[in-house]
């Protein structure tokens, strides 16, 4: 039962991460990241590849996020072109493009068969409950430290021009500041953690597959945020919470409900996501959490 | 030659592009938000078409229960949902649009299960003309979504609720002050964008395989045909989407199988960052 | 040395916004720009300000060209706009609001504000004293932690003043200061204007209420149908039998 606690909170603090990037890129920025996926697969099959060179993981996990990190950049350019609702297209297209070049360079990522035996965290020190408490204290604290600087974020002058962005992009640029840079910033730093909690992931899990990155975990990741209350870290780290309670209560409730198979339940989860989404859309656009004007 | 065939076959692939986007543009145009839905309507669509036709033996009854159906859901999906967004930001609204996306997709998941379905149409053998060999299911399905395509045009352009749903598309504020009733001309909107939807989602059906995903997968090529055809412009979407339909067949000896799909995606890139109006875009922002 | 604006035109699709505009604010000067709806006295704030490119036509300011400058880069040089309908950054406070817009902030840079914080708090607290006498002078001292969304619309008028004043811009453009303004805030905004304009801050003001700026500027240019039609002191513009015409439909 520890050692399933365990898992349990290594996956939520792994989408803890995701949530915060999304909190930064679109929460705090309006940055509209539908590929959001995309960025933790960059980062899940450069730390998978490179430790399977025999890369110490300490060397592997910062490269998922440059990698991440210099993925977003490119779509950083263009974002700065492009409407909102544009951009948000855009970025679902990189998600799926980035799976469509992970199925199709079968040489470099094994294709549709994956890439098994991901060496795993603190491998060498320790099996069992102590090297999964091990993995889960290092995700924690390196989630901790997100935290920690998103809330210096928040409360500091590159914190008030990104809102300002968010809120009103032209007034911004009608007092002398170019939105451009920060923007750019902002989706690294974002995609940077999505790519570290990939890194996470591939190295938990140790086995990874194209369809792992599909764009519905961008969108459970939204579903955390909108649930949560957007713009607000609390909010994601609530979100994230109450997004695992229902992905991993669906999966209790499979097991002892009979006659559901794994199949229907996961159409199910897919049907609540999606109502989910619309029901804060109409009816609480503030998440749980409250309106981001108060901190 | 090859190439030649492989343009006629990315002909029937182009006018199910076309046909998404036709719908999606629509819906660009006048409700002024890109509805991520639109994919898994046309799922939808497929797998009515599926069931009667497996029912009735009859691929129009098929079709027919599908247009139907499909309006109806479409209809549904805007007096439950995208009505009350009205005047929320784009953002919202393609958030829900998502949302409803999943249930669709949730919906035909459980009763339909995950496992591909084919439709029992008799294969026969291709004719030739000029060289080519041309496929009579092709013919007959191209057949279908022209037919479509006349009807919908014959209703934006020779109808009186048309010609509102062009003008509102145009301009909103200039359709309102001439007296244009905006809710007539959303139901009659989404009516038309879902029936659209589901004729290519049934060609689509007809052509490859039905699972839960179809649609979905669809929606890369379907958004990047409407912006390359220009937002709000029905005959540019259906031309944007042969164009794409054809283009990536074409390729796909160069680029592979798996990535001609990925066309989408660089032709979407382009049009956005050259001529963000498309090829047949009217007015700059369309908000 | 002035702003400068030189035989502007701008069309969109067959409709022409503006046909040859010309205009000048000296250094220090305060100039109200009257017309009536749909003159294009706020397709011209455009195109001064950078969001929008004239189809000809060049504009100075300060004797350098800003034709290559974004919109930014133009508000940089101390030519700094407000909107007609204000554009407050809703759910920030009145305060952020205000220092957001104060310019070359150490703590914008992440590395900034990781690695010099020390600089960061400094610069922070001395910002914070700045806007507290803007707030002040603008008497927003009760909304000052007020979400900036919640306020009136004259008060948003007027946190649009306080950040363009945290620039430290040479010359304002008001895009109608008085519009949507209960009358009492009215009489303050012209007064906080003329004693800025004391303190050497030009204003380019754009107004339809036409008594309130004939009270406020003593230069006035009348637009209509996207041309100059005059120029001059209030008294001589009110008496031009064609702005009579033109924008009072010769009912005064």
């Amino acid at each position: 039962m520890d050692a399933y606690l365990a898992a349990i909170a290594i996956i939520a603090l792994i989408y803890m991460l995701l949530s915060l990037g999304l909190t930064l890129q679109y929460g705090l920025t309006g940055l509209i990241n539908f590929g959001h996926v995309g960025f933790f697969a960059i980062g899940a099959y450069t730390s998978a590849l490179l430790s399977l060179q025999g890369l110490p993981l300490a060397l592997t996990i910062p490269a998922a996020a440059v990698t991440a990190g210099l993925a977003a950049w490119p779509i950083g350019l263009i974002s700065l072109r492009l409407r909102d609702d544009y951009f948000a297209i855009v970025t679902l297209g990189f998600s799926e493009t980035v799976r469509l070049v992970i199925t199709s360079e079968k040489w470099l990522t094994n294709g549709v068969q994956g890439i098994p035996g991901i060496p795993r965290l603190f491998e060498t020190i320790s099996v069992g409950i102590g090297a999964q408490l091990a993995v889960m204290g290092l995700i924690l604290a390196v989630t901790l430290a997100a935290i920690y600087a998103m809330r210096r974020i928040v409360a500091s002058p590159f914190g008030r021009v990104i809102e300002a962005i968010r809120d009103n992009e032209e007034a911004l640029q009608a007092l002398g500041k170019d939105p451009a840079g920060f923007k750019i910033q902002v989706l690294i730093l974002g995609s940077a953690l999505a790519g570290i909690a990939g890194a996470f992931y591939a190295h938990y899990i140790t086995y990874i597959v194209p369809d792992q990155f599909i764009p519905l975990v961008t969108f459970y990741v939204w579903m955390a945020i909108i649930i949560g209350g957007v713009g607000r870290v609390s909010g994601a780290i609530v979100g994230t919470g109450l997004l695992m309670l229902f992905l991993e209560g669906s999966r209790f409730l499979r097991d002892i409900v009979p006659g559901v198979s794994e199949v229907e339940m996961a159409s199910l989860r897919i049907g609540v996501v999606g109502l989910l989404l619309v029901l804060f859309t109409i009816y609480r656009p503030q998440g749980l959490m409250g309106d981001f004007t108060k901190r | 030659m090859f190439y030649a065939q492989l343009a006629v076959n990315g002909l029937v692939q182009g006018l199910v592009v076309g046909l998404g986007a036709l719908a999606l543009t629509l819906v660009f145009g006048i409700a002024r938000f890109p509805n991520a839905a639109t994919g898994d309507t046309m799922t939808f669509g497929a797998y009515t078409a599926l069931t009667v036709h497996k029912a009735s033996g009859s691929l129009a009854l098929g079709s027919i229960a599908a247009v139907g159906g499909a309006a109806v859901l479409a209809l549904v999906a805007y007096l439950t949902v995208f009505k009350r967004l009205a005047g929320r930001s784009v953002v919202s609204l393609l958030v829900a649009s998502i949302g409803i996306g999943f249930m669709i997709r949730a919906g035909l998941g459980v009763a339909f299960g995950h496992q591909q379905q084919v439709f029992n149409v008799p294969l026969s053998r291709p004719i030739r003309i000029a060289g080519l060999a041309i496929n009579p299911l092709d013919l007959q399905l191209a057949t279908v979504a022209v037919v479509a395509l006349a009807a919908v045009f014959a209703i934006l352009y020779l109808t009186p609720i048309g010609r509102q749903m062009r003008a509102v598309a145009d301009n909103r504020d200039l359709a309102r002050v001439s007296g244009i009733r905006p809710e007539r001309v959303m139901t009659a909107m989404w009516l038309i964008a879902g029936g659209v939807s589901a004729v290519g989602g049934m060609m689509l059906g007809i052509k490859t395989i039905v699972s839960p995903e179809v649609g979905w997968e669809m929606l890369l090529p379907i958004f990047a045909a409407t912006i390359l055809g220009g937002i709000g412009s029905p005959v540019g979407a259906v031309v944007a989407g042969l164009v794409l339909g054809v283009a990536q067949e074409v390729s796909t000896p160069f680029v592979g199988f798996t990535y001609k799909i990925a066309l989408s995606f660089v032709v979407l890139l382009a049009v956005l960052l050259v001529r963000p109006r498309g090829l047949f875009g009217r007015i700059e922002g369309v908000r | 040395m002035s702003l400068q604006v030189t035989n502007i035109s701008k069309a969109f699709g067959g409709f022409k916004a503006l046909s040859g505009v010309s205009l000048e604010v000296p250094m220090g000067g305060l100039v109200g720009l009257i017309g009536p709806n749909g003159a294009g006295k706020s397709t011209l704030f455009s195109v001064i300000s950078g969001f929008m490119p004239p189809d000809e036509g060049a504009i100075g300011f300060d004797g350098r060209s800003l034709d290559g400058l974004n919109p930014a880069g133009r508000a940089r040089t101390g030519l700094v706009r407000t909107f007609q309908v204000p554009r407050e950054f809703a759910h920030l406070t009145v305060r952020e609001n205000m220092m957001a817009a104060a310019p070359g902030q150490t703590g914008e840079s992440l590395v900034g504000l990781f690695l010099r914080a020390g600089k960061v708090r400094e610069e922070e607290e001395r910002l914070a004293e700045e806007v507290r006498e803007v707030i002040r002078f603008l008497r927003l001292e009760r909304v000052a932690d007020e979400p900036a969304g919640k306020l009136s619309g004259g008060q948003k008028k007027l946190v649009e003043l306080g950040r363009a004043l945290l620039v430290k811009p040479r010359l304002i453009l008001l895009d109608e200061p008085f519009a949507g303004v209960n009358p009492v805030l009215i009489g303050e905004i012209m007064e906080r204007i003329r004693e800025l304009n004391g303190r050497g801050i030009g204003f380019l003001v754009i107004e339809h209420d036409l008594e309130a700026l004939t009270r406020l500027a003593p230069q006035l240019y009348v637009m209509d149908q996207g041309r100059i039609l005059t120029m001059g002191a209030p008294d001589a513009v009110l008496a031009d039998a064609r702005v009579r015409e033109a924008y009072l439909g010769g009912a005064v």
